[in-house]
């Protein structure tokens, strides 16, 4: 066994070649991600028992040989946004799937575009973003006159390998970034083939400095990246850095108030906060690393580190005039099992849209039908089990839920934070009381999200609860 | 970026001072309304499903109602199953309390009740009432033959499995009712089931049955392939009268073991909402001790109604012992996998030996005793080293604990158990709800006389005919039963990887000839993949019904 001698960009796809040392930053910036994501469980890992001080089981592959073999597994989920089927039911949740949100509504669990006025808040917001949190996002391009779909596009790349490409910093945490050289005429070369031929290149950057950034910087949430079309990955919590965090997050091993191991995914994304607790993603994620962190083994992201989708499930599907569904779908980047961009459309020559398609007999209106059928995923390695032994470190945050109307579960807050009134301590942070059991809910006085509003930039943590331990 | 808590771990809410522990209230179900096959389930050894098709003209439906009004105090409510399910229990408790080793025996439990149960097919339903197009469920108003592609079923119509050639609920040929007549004693069943074909058939509704028989002797309870069928079933959450403790699922866990005694039944047996069964009550939330969202009842007139999934599952046990014996040969060969069985490999794919041992406790051989004991057989998790319970009564579990699996190195995640119910584990639907909101009541049977020698190179008088009346009962077709089958059961990726297609009732129709794989780990953490070309659990038949409640079939249905 060796170290890594490099991180490979996303799917080993080839565009940062073409600009000199690309490869060379992109390998830095990967280890310098590993390197904070590490550093940053330091103080949080337990010590066991005897010992002075715990073992950070989240290794840097290009900086820490092993010595042995790493067992891959790959941690999958379904790429339609699970937040909003729970938030709204799935006939409203392909509806709002489909359409983008003011970047106001991602700090807010309650946001909700039908709410009374609300509509006129929105309009003021400066940008948008696509409200698909689990690391899968598409954009659908309708006929204008009759709605018809005529083609849906899908990509898991995330916004770090197009910054890299354009050039720019990259933030990390407070005070912590990487720089890259960079060519925004590749990033234009490549909007112009992707996504339209039309892209210049002021539109891809911010035209004045504001907090969002600089002028001349690349913008995640240009028009051909949110309102006209879709090139990668942008809504905030869909990065690489949060990917990474999230892994080294959860292998910390967690123990109740009573020392028993925080086993379960909801109980363990709950009490370390490292994500959403409703996601499909946030909690598979977390609890896959943590079992392999309780069966005391080194965990790492797999080379090369990045989102990909897995397949796309066509059973069911039936498209008229005989056409194979398996000729609707294109990979246009990535390949087979590393799939980060793909389109979904019928052959060309063909008078049929995408909205002829059937999936159980049920005609494709939305983009999210295709999205349940896809499957995303990142490739996790173990190594060394039993190597480790590290003591159980207490829950940072706990979670709530409102019984009245018990189909989710809230956003963690902090462990010592009083349970918001109506609310009660879900899934053992805090037996519910009698008292609380009969409690009446509080939904009818939130309040209209209405900011102030966060610099927009992908965020380097998969948690929205930014109140978390204040 | 966040800062690391204090030590100091324990504190009170401030909010409401040192919370009392307190049991999840369980909500009374209606009992005189929901039908017994629905809560708790028939779980009879002898069943007849009557298929029947009714006449369109108006005055035979008429005289159709004026049948079912007739026939509806024989319809078997929750209470009158309930009273028959806890009789048996206790019988079968006394038997065990005298010879331990012996599982609960049907010959001797005998009641000479039958149960009878009606439910309904959209396009039957809709020649009674017109209704019946409000219920909300795509999967119900299309019907098993429509939806049969997402199923994972074979297209060509030339193909073994196609709808095209079902014995049952061809396209075109749906069934508009199907009652299933189930109890100990065989004579019995037919006498009912004769009773009412002839009464169907009086009334001009084209009638056929198909008899379902639990296997006898050493492979009692067993399914055709060999194996103890239904050891893991979800306990329904629920009271049977304004009791405190008068569940209708048996609690076996010691009180003072929680919330172990607040989460399962038998150990490792998940109670679940009565939502998830039937619609009306409260189902699956984020805290499996809280109730979540009501199971809605759209029209209302479904409420206590459930939804009934029927798939005639033909097996053929010589092509699965063949393929068992040849893969196991060629696996045996290559390094890590010395020694590989048949049986060994047929348990690594059911996730279970043929005892009903859960493969996980009892790695290296199968155990009996274990297998047939129902406070062990389905007490073990996968992501982390399963604990031992404190039993009621003083009893125990004495055997071997199952070690944490979290990448199925001992149990592949592509045997079947795994493949259907998670456990502990997360999935791709997220956290632990789906070990809660995606679980079945399977209520069926097997058919067929037995296969004498397993790999099927002798004679075989039923010329193959034998396999599995799959029943099951779920509040959403298409959350539940369509989920497994086609999300979970057919995908090679889900629910986690490294796993691949279901090897026992999997079906890989996007796959060139079908063909089926799944990663097996051996002991040297070698992976190889098992592969079976040809399909060997063929879908013969069935349909989508709805289980209406007594006042439904009163009131909306029969008036």
């Amino acid at each position: 066994m060796a170290v890594l001698s490099r991180f490979d960009p996303p799917a080993f796809m080839s565009d940062l070649d073409r600009i000199p040392g690309g490869r060379e930053q992109w390998h830095e910036f990967m280890s310098m991600v590993f390197n904070w994501a590490i550093a940053s469980e330091q103080g949080v890992v337990a010590p066991a028992a005897g010992s002075s001080a715990g073992t950070v089981q989240f290794f840097n592959a290009a900086a820490w040989d092993p010595g042995e073999p790493i067992i891959e597994q790959a941690v999958t989920w379904n790429a339609f946004p699970k937040e909003l089927l729970v938030r709204f039911g799935r006939a409203r949740a392909l509806v709002e799937a489909d359409r983008l949100w003011p970047m106001e509504a991602y700090h807010s669990e309650d946001y909700d575009p039908a709410k009374p006025g609300q509509a006129v808040l929105d309009a003021s917001s400066r940008s948008w973003y696509r409200p698909h949190d689990e690391y899968c996002e598409w954009h659908v391009d309708r006929e204008p006159a009759t709605g018809r779909i005529r083609k849906v596009t899908f990509t898991s790349e995330p916004p770090e390998y197009w910054q890299a490409i354009f050039g720019g910093e990259v933030p990390i945490d407070t005070g912590v970034s990487y720089r890259f050289t960079g060519n925004p005429e590749i990033v234009l070369d490549l909007y112009r083939t992707l996504v339209s031929p039309e892209v210049r290149v002021e539109d891809l950057v911010f035209s004045e400095t504001t907090q969002d950034g600089k002028r001349g910087d690349y913008n995640f949430y240009n028009k051909w990246n949110s309102t006209h079309g879709i090139a990668h990955l942008a809504a905030p919590p869909n990065s690489l850095s949060a990917e990474a965090k999230l892994g080294a997050d959860a292998t910390v091993l967690r123990g109740s108030a009573s020392g028993q191991p925080v086993a379960t995914a909801d109980a363990l994304v709950c009490c370390a906060g490292y994500g959403g607790p409703e996601r499909n993603s946030d909690p598979t994620i977390g609890a896959a690393v943590n079992a392999l962190a309780r069966l005391g083994a080194m965990i790492t992201l797999v080379n090369p580190v990045g989102l990909y989708m897995d397949h796309i499930d066509l059973s069911g599907w039936e498209v008229p005039d005989g056409i194979d569904p398996h000729d609707c779908v294109n990979i246009i980047r990535g390949k087979p099992g590393m799939i980060e961009r793909m389109v979904v459309e019928v052959p060309a020559g063909s008078s049929r849209f995408v909205s002829d398609i059937t999936i159980g007999g049920e005609p494709v209106r939305y983009g999210g039908q295709i999205a349940e059928c896809i499957t995303v995923k990142l490739v996790g390695g173990a190594t060394k089990l039993h190597s480790v032994q590290n003591g159980l470190t207490p829950c940072n945050s706990r979670c709530c839920l409102d019984p009245a109307n018990a189909s989710r579960l809230r956003d963690p807050i902090g462990w010592d934070a009083p349970t918001p009134i109506g609310f009660i301590d879900a899934l053992g942070a805090e037996p519910p009381s009698a008292a609380t059991l009969v409690a009446v809910s509080a939904h009818l006085a939130l309040p209209l999200v209405s900011a102030p509003r966060p610099p927009i930039r992908p965020l380097a943590t998969r948690s929205r609860a930014r109140r978390l331990l204040a | 970026m966040s800062e690391r808590r204090s030590s100091a771990i324990r504190r009170a809410s401030p909010m409401t001072g040192t919370p009392a522990q307190q049991a999840p209230v369980e909500p009374v179900l209606d009992m005189d309304e929901i039908q017994g096959i629905a809560v708790p389930g028939f779980f009879k050894p002898h069943q007849t499903l009557v298929y029947v098709h009714l006449p369109r003209q108006r005055d035979a439906i008429d005289k159709f109602r004026g049948l079912l009004r007739e026939f509806l105090p024989a319809v078997a409510t929750a209470a009158k199953t309930l009273k028959d399910r806890r009789e048996h229990r206790q019988i079968a408790a006394s038997l065990r309390a005298v010879s331990p080793r012996r599982r609960a025996p049907a010959r001797q439990a005998t009641n000479r009740e039958v149960l009878v149960a009606v439910a309904f097919s959209a396009p039957g339903l809709l020649k009674l009432t017109p209704g019946a197009s409000e219920i909300p469920s795509p999967a119900f108003q299309g019907g098993m033959a429509a939806r049969a592609s997402l199923l994972g079923d074979p297209r060509g119509r030339g193909a073994d499995g196609s709808p095209a050639n079902w014995v049952v609920g061809r396209p075109g040929e749906e069934l508009d009712l199907l009652i299933i007549v189930a109890g100990d004693e065989r004579e019995l069943v037919s006498t009912e089931a004769e009773a009412i074909i002839k009464r169907l058939l009086g009334i001009g509704a084209l009638v056929a049955k198909q008899d379902g028989d639990a296997r006898e002797g050493k492979f009692a309870g067993h399914e055709h392939f060999g194996f103890d069928d239904g050891v893991s079933q979800p306990g329904i959450r629920g009271r049977a009268s304004v009791a405190a403790d008068d569940f209708v699922t048996n609690r076996h866990i010691d009180p003072s073991d929680r919330p172990a005694a607040w989460l399962y039944g038998y150990p490792g047996q998940d109670l679940v909402w009565p939502g998830e069964f039937v619609l009306g009550y409260p189902a699956t939330g984020p805290d499996p001790l809280l109730p979540g969202p009501l199971s809605r009842a759209r029209p209302a007139w479904t409420r206590n109604g459930s939804f009934l999934v029927y798939r005639r599952l033909r097996q053929d046990v010589g092509l699965f012992w063949r393929t068992m014996r040849d893969e196991a040969g060629r696996l045996a060969k290559l390094d890590g996998f010395q020694g590989l069985t048949e049986d060994r490999l047929a348990a690594l794919l059911v996730g279970r030996w043929r005892s009903g041992a859960p493969f996980n406790r009892v790695p290296l051989g199968d155990n009996e005793d274990l297998g047939k004991n129902p406070l062990a057989n389905n007490n073990f998790l996968f992501d982390s080293d399963s604990p031992k319970l404190s039993l009621m009564n003083g009893q125990t579990d004495p055997y071997d604990m199952a070690k944490a699996d979290p990448v199925g190195i001992t149990c592949p995640w592509g045997a079947h158990i795994r493949k259907v119910n998670v456990r502990d584990s997360g999935s791709d639907i997220g956290g632990r709800v789906a070990t809660y909101s995606k679980r079945l009541l399977r209520v069926g049977v097997p058919f067929g006389q037995s296969l004498e020698d397993h790999y099927g190179e002798g004679r075989d008088p039923q010329n193959g005919d034998r396999g599995l009346l799959f029943l099951s009962i779920q509040s959403s077709i298409e959350n539940q039963f369509e989920f497994l089958q086609a999300r979970w059961m057919n995908d090679p990726s889900r629910p986690k990887m490294p796993g691949g297609n279901d090897m026992i009732v999997g079906q890989n129709a996007a796959a060139e000839g079908g063909v089926r794989r799944c990663t097996i780990f051996g002991s040297g953490l070698q992976q190889e993949q098992v592969s079976a070309p040809n399909q060997w659990v063929i879908p013969t038949g069935g349909g989508y019904f709805f289980v209406p409640s007594i006042t439904a079939l009163r009131e909306v249905i029969a008036r």
